[in-house]
């Protein structure tokens, strides 16, 4: 609902630096009561509700449902009229790892403060007389460029296949609000009885909100980490590289474990994804060890939920490399990775393939940056949704709506008055709405006039 | 000045302004084309129905008369959507046509300070200023002055009336048009435009088949609308149903091109969600049917009305179709079906007061705002009424939120976005008709009409008695436990209801139905209506931030030109209003807000 934006009562907050990994992050947050409220997920809660304004609390931001540190940070306060609003407002300065900064938004969303809208730090700070008026103009084009009112400013604001997607999806609960909704406007009589609930139509439309949110790679990468998996026949020098990876980067979490005939795991970070990095036991031509069949099974399993393979290939050997691994060549989550090329001087390198040399680190600056642009370009999903959603915004709209159509569901299989039910469908409207256009309740009856012989 | 007030027409707006000035003291005229005709019922026999049926009793609790009207003269009572859920359930009635007419009539008669006068008015008098209002020149060639007129002319202003190629100027079939008051506004500069609605022909019940069709029984007992009793004794008569067929559609079919509205005779835009049987056949081609209701237009008479089948075809075409009809084989017509286009004054031009902008003390209401529908009249003809008499003595006009009335929600759609056809009330328009069920519109909107001085004192306190009522209900379910469980948290559980209690808690049978059936559903829509609250809140406050009526749009940078013109026009009376005009967007709101707040630091009284 678009009459959010104008509440000056909500307590509000954004990431202020940019979305992606830093050595500092930092949040802001404004309105009445926002310091009080934020002290109740901060580890020193009342020296920050007596901080004075234009002061550094220094603490940590605690999960208040399971006690543990998000991350220490410092919290510059700004009293009634002093923030950059005009209005009581902190700024929280933590670390920049997106993993902390997502885990810190979402614990601000949790405790009952509202994601702002676009502009409306600044709309807030015209409101309060901290900015001239003369730059409305200027607020005006930032505050339209969001979503609902102007429909075609939307479609700016979305990727073009994605507006549709949600939109064709808003379409269709469309309809199923309006077959709920001509029932609460229409006596049993004037539409001749009851019009069943649709069942299977809200669990084919929660399924693709499902997925649609579910492609916020961003997300779901930092959620639980990207799978990368080294393959590759014997002797191709996997557990170089591995070794030469965790090494180049300084975030190791976990000490390494397993071995090698089954497979190694590790965590660290590429571009500040968090990587969980597997090195696997070798392809080889028929084995009769029965503990290293074994390992190749394992092998098979983690190679099944990757998001990248690295198909490491001897470089002195290639008949025999791509002997081994032709299958694997065609999956497109995998990079294939010519090694040894320090040796192999007179090998030609096929297009698309990286050319590295694990024993000197030649290539490996190349390699990391494939990783990372196969990470965040989603080319690693194995489902033929190509569609991705682009922000936390969208992401909660979309699971707000998923979630409404949810329980109106199970709302009409526990036979719930319909009248509750609406409210349930209107939530998902709504949710979608705020993303394509909102709905206005003439586009209901519009619905039901078109979709419905109605009237006694 | 010869009166305080005169109100132009006797339908249902009209009675209720009417009555609204004169118990609020003025001295008030009615004026109208045909003292027979106060309070027809001109098209289907029935008040209430879904939403509907909430107008008339918020109506009844501001003070207003339809619900005394209707309780007197039901000849069928029904509950609708008992299974769909309480927020959306309400009453409907059929109507004795003729005795509603008569008892209406009767009402006005008996009032004091009322008059009544038959005249047609044709136009009307303005001040020197040119823009305040001061009386009515009328047919006959009477000047009659007042303070404030509340124009109620429904159908009729240069109405005309269609059945097949015949066309007649008519407001109702065998009823003049009102000739010359639209063309007087229209040169007055207000806009004027058409539109379009039609009513069924009227059978005789002797020649119908009834043990062909299927019958249709009313609820008992027969619960009154009014709030002021708790019983009403009338006879319940039965309605009948049948169906079209392909031998129906098929005559529609081809004589389609002789009907008006596919000939291109009529202008005027008809309603979606009421539509001819004609159009019913062309739109839903599908259908191998259509539901046909068979209802009695009265006691003591045989006219029988058929619901669902109003036409604007030639008379030949719609015997032939109502003869294929099982049950109406045949059917004596007694009235045709027709349609009948009417001018309409652009809702917009009003402020929420239902006052015109352009001339004071000029209030519109009823079907000539554009709307449809006996319901949506009267509660216009009420407010208008209210607001006539409270801006003689100089008060502040009583305007209803659409939080709390949806009477508030129908004026404010009205006068904010307009209407391109005739508007109907429905639950869906209502964001919050959670808060807005039948049986609590006592409770929002008595005190009003108490403190405008429409509703007496005993009426206070009754609803202060209901009210000391439900709160002792609720405070027994609190302090009542069974097997251990709180009563109030097991009635929360969807599977139960208040009655199934009443072993276990015998003391509530010391309560009327009517309560138990209030705490009932207040306990159980309390969650949910606590979840809208966050929302009503936030929609208050933005009403609550008012522009002024002076405020000068042309002086605001950065507006949308559209949001210009659009503000320029509605002259919303708030932030909340004027973000629910169309075209106006999120960002010309934020605008707006900062130049108000502006305004309010230089002005520092102001805020």
């Amino acid at each position: 609902m678009e009459d959010r934006l104008y509440d000056t009562k909500d307590i509000i907050y954004a990431l202020a630096t940019p979305w992606g990994s830093a050595a500092l992050a930092i949040i802001r947050i404004s309105g009445e009561h926002s310091i009080e409220l934020l002290s109740s997920v901060f580890s020193r809660p009342r020296a920050l509700c007596d901080a004075d304004s234009h002061t550094l609390v220094h603490g940590f931001l605690v999960d208040p449902e399971n006690k543990q540190h998000v991350d220490e940070v410092v919290v510059s306060v700004f009293r009634d009229k002093r923030g950059y609003t005009g209005e009581e407002s902190a700024e929280i300065t933590l670390h920049g790892s997106l993993v902390v900064v997502r885990e810190a938004l979402q614990l601000l969303g949790r405790i009952g403060m509202r994601s702002a809208s676009p502009g409306e730090f600044s709309f807030r700070a015209f409101m309060h007389g901290r900015i001239d008026l003369t730059q409305a103009e200027a607020i005006h084009e930032i505050i339209s460029a969001r979503t609902s009112v102007g429909k075609a400013m939307a479609m700016n604001k979305l990727e073009g296949a994605l507006f549709d997607r949600i939109e064709e999806l808003k379409q269709r609960v469309l309809k199923v609000v309006s077959s709920v909704e001509v029932q609460l406007d229409y006596a049993e009589d004037e539409i001749g009885g009851d019009i069943e609930f649709p069942f299977e139509e809200v669990t084919f439309i929660h399924k693709r909100l499902d997925e649609l949110a579910y492609s916020y790679k961003i997300g779901r990468l930092y959620a639980k980490g990207a799978k990368i998996v080294i393959a590759g026949s014997t002797n191709a020098g996997k557990s170089t590289l591995f070794n030469l990876m965790l090494r180049q980067e300084r975030s190791i979490v976990s000490d390494i474990h397993g071995t090698t005939r089954d497979f190694i795991e590790a965590e660290l970070s590429i571009a500040g994804i968090p990587v969980l990095l597997y090195d696997t036991a070798g392809f080889r031509e028929a084995s009769s060890d029965s503990v290293e069949v074994e390992g190749m099974h394992r092998t098979g399993r983690l190679l099944d939920q990757a998001d990248v393979i690295l198909l490491m290939l001897d470089g002195t050997d290639a008949q025999r490399a791509k002997a081994t691994s032709s299958t694997l060549i065609q999956d497109s989550r995998c990079i294939v990775v010519w090694n040894k090329t320090d040796k192999a001087l007179s090998l030609e390198i096929p297009e698309g393939s990286i050319a590295i040399s694990a024993k000197t680190g030649f290539g490996m600056d190349t390699l990391l940056n494939e990783i990372a642009k196969r990470l965040l370009n989603d080319t690693t999903t194995t489902g033929q949704d190509q569609i991705v959603i682009e922000s936390q915004r969208q992401y909660d709209a979309l699971t707000r709506a998923s979630a409404a159509l949810k329980k109106a569901f199970e709302f009409a299989e526990d036979e719930v008055p319909l009248d509750i039910i609406a409210i349930e469908l209107d939530e998902a409207l709504d949710a979608l709405g705020s993303l394509t256009g909102d709905v206005a309740s003439e586009e209901i009856l519009e619905q039901i006039f078109s979709g419905f012989c109605v009237g006694k | 000045m010869d009166y305080d007030a005169i109100v132009i027409g006797g339908g249902h707006a009209g009675i209720e302004a009417a009555l609204a000035l004169a118990k609020m003291g003025c001295a008030t005229l009615m004026i109208t084309q045909s003292l027979d005709a106060i309070g027809r019922l001109s098209c289907n026999p029935a008040i209430g129905g879904l939403s509907k049926g909430n107008l008339v009793r918020e109506i009844d609790a501001l003070g207003g008369e339809m619900g005394h009207l209707i309780d007197k003269t039901m000849i069928q009572f029904r509950i609708l959507n008992r299974h769909r859920g309480p927020a959306v359930q309400a009453p409907r009635a059929q109507a004795d046509k003729f005795s509603y007419h008569r008892f209406a009539k009767e009402t006005l008669e008996c009032q004091s300070k009322l008059s009544l006068f038959q005249d047609t008015v044709v136009d009307i008098l303005l001040e020197q200023d040119g823009s305040t209002i001061c009386g009515v020149i009328t047919e006959r060639g009477h000047h009659i002055s007042a303070h404030a007129i509340v124009l109620t002319t429904g159908t009729f202003m240069e109405a005309k009336i269609f059945i097949g190629e015949y066309d007649a100027p008519s407001g109702r079939l065998g009823e003049p048009a009102a000739v010359g008051l639209g063309t007087a506004l229209r040169e007055k500069g207000f806009t004027v435009g058409r539109l379009k609605t039609g009513t069924p022909a009227r059978v005789k019940k002797s020649s119908l088949d009834f043990d062909a069709m299927l019958i249709q029984n009313g609820d008992l007992p027969l619960l009154p609308f009014s709030f002021d009793y708790d019983t009403v004794n009338r006879p319940s008569m039965d309605c009948y149903i049948t169906w079209t067929n392909e031998e129906t559609h098929k005559i529609i079919r081809e004589n389609i091109h002789r009907s008006p509205l596919y000939g291109g005779k009529i202008v005027g835009t008809g309603p979606r969600y009421c539509p001819s049987i004609e159009d019913k056949v062309v739109r839903f081609a599908e259908r191998d049917r259509h539901q046909i209701f068979v209802e009695p237009e009265g006691v003591g008479t045989e006219e029988m009305y058929l619901n669902g089948l109003s036409s604007s075809l030639p008379e030949d075409v719609q015997s032939a179709f109502i003869h294929s009809i099982r049950g109406l084989e045949h059917a004596q017509v007694m009235r045709p079906a027709y349609a009948v286009e009417y001018d309409y004054l652009d809702p917009m031009q009003l402020h929420l007061s239902l006052e015109t902008k352009q001339i004071k003390r000029l209030f519109i209401a009823g079907q000539t705002n554009g709307t449809s529908g006996y319901e949506e009249a009267a509660c216009q003809g009420l407010i208008a009424g209210i607001n006539a008499a409270l801006s003689l003595r100089n008060e502040p006009p009583l305007v209803l939120s659409r939080t709390e009335a949806y009477t508030g929600v129908l004026i404010d759609d009205l006068v904010t976005k307009g209407t391109k056809e005739p508007y109907r009330m429905f639950t869906s328009r209502a964001e919050y008709r959670l808060n807005l069920r039948h049986d609590t519109a006592d409770q929002r909107l008595t005190p009003k009409g108490y403190s405008v001085g429409l509703q007496p004192e005993e009426t206070m306190n009754r609803l202060k008695e209901k009210l000391e009522k439900i709160e002792a209900v609720k405070e027994l379910l609190v302090s009542s436990k069974i097997d251990g469980k709180s009563c109030i948290d097991l009635l929360r559980k969807p599977e139960i209801v208040i009655n199934d209690m009443l072993d276990d808690i015998p003391q509530l049978h010391e309560y009327d139905e009517a309560i138990r059936y209030q705490v009932n559903l207040d306990v159980k829509y309390e969650g949910y209506i606590r979840r809208q609250d966050r929302q009503v809140d936030r929609f208050v406050r933005m009403e609550k931030i008012l522009i002024p009526d002076t405020f000068d749009y042309d002086a605001l940078d950065g507006l949308s030109t559209e949001a210009r013109e659009k503000l320029k026009k509605v002259r919303p009376s708030s932030v909340g209003q004027a973000g629910r005009i169309s075209g106006v967007r999120t960002g010309d709101v934020a605008i707006l807000m900062l130049a108000l707040r502006r305004r309010g630091r230089s002005t520092p009284d102001e805020s």
